[in-house]
């Protein structure tokens, strides 16, 4: 992008007679004294420094201490991450995390590109399949955690279950939110289908800026479809790839609200989650010091990830 | 690519003088909220008394305000209420923020981290001592009321757990309520061979877990040892090893002889709700503080029983648990605090109390001639009278843990995680930990 660097101000376009107007007609005064570019950043950072970073600093600081939420504190030095490295269940939280994470990133852009190259055929209900497919991105997750507790009811002619029973699978009928071992997996399943199709559309605009003459060239060269989406479409989608995984590993290491509301991390402690924990030593248990170091520890964690997923994907990228 | 315009990038378009009055006109348009609220301030905040509750209780609360408000038309309230996680987590947060509702939902005795003991230990409750009303409230609940002799909260009484039935469900199996644990596995068998599911239990909902153990603890343990709680205080006892093995041994063999519904870990309160209402089930055992719940997803809310659910084999020396309601607190920040205490005064009238009792079968902590209660509690008032109620478990306990770590404990004992001595073991460790 360049500019033009004739002495002129916004709003002097057009103007005819010598020497830059304003969009009234009225000649502009340059002043001697204008103010610093960096100054009008001042008001924007005032207000994210009062919303965003007191309360973040503020955060790591009450990490360091006993405060309940409530009243004073005094600070413990680095008791709290102490006892997070010692607290079996926040241990097992982390493990939760992980394993959702890996399967919320794996199986939600599998299926969020094979619905990409599905819709961008030139099948006519295309622009329909689309919208139906994005359609639960943009619904609340506590909704679609309470829709889908419906969907998961363990009785036999209910749900799932019930579907499940009909096709003649009525062995594979399910507790899916109650046993112990499926329920991390069932929460899982639950963010695979409402994020899906958010994946879809990164990998959808990722699709339509891959030249069509580079498949036309591959296609002359005797390419079949395999290996044109495998040397052609696959590396110039990279970047939609970077994004994707990047978005869902972030959004699958801070998952709460469909844990909470699906399972509140349950049954026992089966599917609790970084976030579900942190949530409880704050708002349950009256431990706001223990809950703001679970906070950080996650905090940094998601940055770390992000950081080395960024730099290597990015490593990776190609452009047409 | 170009741009169209013109613009310089070199050069501002705004003097210093324009950036000053530009910052003046920001800084004044920020100084003017807190400035607006000082000037309300001054006339007593916004005139509203702020009240938030519990979703439970809101029909009380609303039903209360609407008549308190028919004597003094010019008192204007802004109520709200949420389920109780929410509510829990909004009004702890502003009680930090310093910004409490003037009026709020509490929780009875300790145990939890809204609980009366709690904020009171933290200065954030106003004292109620003087009112008439927290004078006669009898000393067994003190606990539940009280922090170190001064009452800080109001509660219409005390909801009972025991065994909410479906009459049509008992007729068609030929059963009546059961008397003692004999008779309960008896009538669960005969209910069971008729094709209904004996007993709706949902504990994917967490509190649902706590309610068969609180009603079989009264039997295994308080009514061995009345001193149970100072044992464990002191140290003395541990949950382990104690009356609590015996009520988690029952609450197994139910599950074992298959008297409850499937999956009990995968279902909810909602679902063990409609399950009774509609007759698939016979009973749930429950606090009678949902009764109307049930009876509004009953096709007639007069199907509907609930008597004592029997732990122990004595039918004359049946122990059960009754607590403390959830409650209002008055915030001692509140600007309108005088106001406040006159609205709680209000509530501690005999026939207030009443009210609010009924509305969710609950039995007035203090009863006058008037006092009418529902008569699904018949069967239990004789056993509070005759001193044999005991509060439920979690309002004496040190910390906010001890409760989530039995509802943990709990699903992983019915999903065969662990055993009951492993279970018990858990909420010892919770038990042990700092509040």
């Amino acid at each position: 992008m360049t500019s033009t660097s004739e002495k002129t101000v916004p709003g002097a376009v057009g103007t005819a007679g010598g020497g830059p107007k304003t969009g009234r007609g009225r000649p502009v005064r340059h002043r001697d004294h204008a103010v610093p570019h960096w100054l009008f950043v001042v008001p924007a950072l005032v207000v994210y420094s009062i919303v965003v970073l007191c309360p973040s600093l503020a955060g790591v600081m009450y990490a360091f201490t006993d405060w309940s939420g409530i009243g004073g504190f005094s600070f413990t030095g680095t008791e709290n991450f102490r006892t997070l490295f010692d607290d079996g269940r926040a241990l097992e939280s982390v493990t939760n995390t992980l394993l959702l994470t890996i399967a919320v990133v794996v199986v939600q852009n599998g299926i969020g590109l094979l619905l990409a190259l599905g819709v961008h055929t030139g099948i006519k209900s295309r622009a329909l399949l689309r919208l139906i497919f994005f359609a639960p991105a943009v619904v609340s997750p506590v909704m679609v955690a309470i829709l889908w507790k419906y969907v998961y009811n363990p009785e036999n002619g209910a749900g799932l279950n019930g579907l499940l029973g009909a096709v003649g699978l009525g062995s594979l009928r399910q507790d899916w939110l109650g046993d112990p071992s499926l329920a991390l997996w069932s929460v899982a399943a639950m963010v695979v289908w409402q994020y899906a199709g958010y994946s879809m559309v990164v990998f959808l605009a990722g699709l339509q800026g891959v030249p069509a003459e580079l498949h036309e060239a591959a296609r002359i060269d005797g390419a079949g479809s395999w290996q044109r989406f495998r040397y052609v479409t696959w590396p110039l989608l990279a970047p939609a790839l970077t994004i994707n995984l990047m978005l869902s590993t972030i959004g699958g290491l801070k998952l709460f609200d469909q844990v909470y509301a699906a399972t509140n991390g349950g049954p026992g402690t089966s599917s609790e989650t970084l976030s579900t924990v942190l949530y409880k030593e704050a708002f349950v248990y009256g431990k706001f010091g223990y809950s703001t170091a679970v906070a950080l520890v996650l905090a940094l964690f998601v940055a770390a990830v992000s950081l080395v997923q960024l730099r290597y994907l990015r490593a990776r990228e190609v452009t047409a | 690519m170009t741009t169209g315009s013109r613009f310089r990038p070199d050069r501002s378009t705004v003097g210093r003088r324009g950036f000053l009055r530009i910052g003046g006109g920001v800084a004044a348009l920020a100084a003017l909220p807190p400035a607006l609220t000082a000037c309300s301030d001054s006339g007593g905040g916004s005139g509203k008394l702020r009240v938030v509750g519990v979703a439970d209780q809101q029909k009380p609360i609303e039903e209360l305000v609407a008549l308190y408000r028919k004597s003094r038309p010019g008192d204007e309230f802004a109520t709200s209420f949420a389920p109780t996680d929410q509510v829990q987590t909004v009004v702890r947060t502003q009680l930090a923020g310093g910004n409490a509702p003037d009026v709020h939902v509490l929780y009875p005795g300790s145990g939890s981290a809204m609980s009366m003991v709690e904020l009171a230990k933290a200065g954030l409750l106003a004292d109620l001592s003087a009112q008439p009303w927290a004078r006669e409230v009898p000393a067994n609940f003190h606990p539940a009321y009280q922090h170190d002799g001064k009452t800080y909260l109001y509660s219409a009484g005390s909801s009972v757990i025991g065994a909410i039935h479906n009459k049509k469900a008992f007729a068609r199996a030929g059963v009546e309520p059961p008397k003692t644990w004999s008779e309960l596995l008896d009538v669960c068998a005969k209910l069971k061979a008729k094709g209904t599911i004996p007993i709706a239990l949902g504990t994917q909902t967490p509190w649902v877990t706590q309610l068969i153990t609180y009603a079989l603890v009264p039997n295994a343990v308080y009514a061995k040892n009345p001193g149970f709680d100072a044992e464990m205080a002191s140290g003395k006892a541990h949950f382990r090893g104690s009356g609590w093995a015996d009520a988690m041994g029952k609450y197994q063999e139910l599950q074992r002889r298959g008297f409850f519904n499937e999956n009990p870990n995968g279902t909810t309160y909602e679902q063990q709700t409609s399950m009774v209402a509609s007759g698939r089930a016979a009973m749930a055992v429950q606090v009678s503080a949902v009764l109307a719940n049930f009876r509004q997803a009953a096709r007639n809310p007069d199907d509907l029983g609930m008597f004592p659910f029997p732990g122990g084999d004595d039918a004359g020396q049946l122990w059960i648990p009754a607590g403390i309601v959830v409650g209002l607190g008055v915030s001692a920040r509140s600007r309108k605090s005088a106001a406040a205490k006159e609205f709680i005064e209000f509530l501690g009238k005999q026939e207030n109390v009443d009210r609010w009792a009924q509305s969710v079968a609950a039995i007035p902590f203090k009863r006058g001639a008037s006092t009418k209660t529902d008569p699904v509690l018949d069967g239990f008032l004789p056993l509070i009278d005759d001193n044999r109620a005991v509060p439920f478990m979690d309002q004496s306990w040190p910390n906010a843990e001890v409760q989530p770590a039995h509802f943990a404990a709990v699903q992983n004992l019915l999903a065969g995680k662990t055993d009951v001595d492993g279970a018990l073991g858990q909420m010892d460790e919770a038990y042990g930990k700092k509040s």
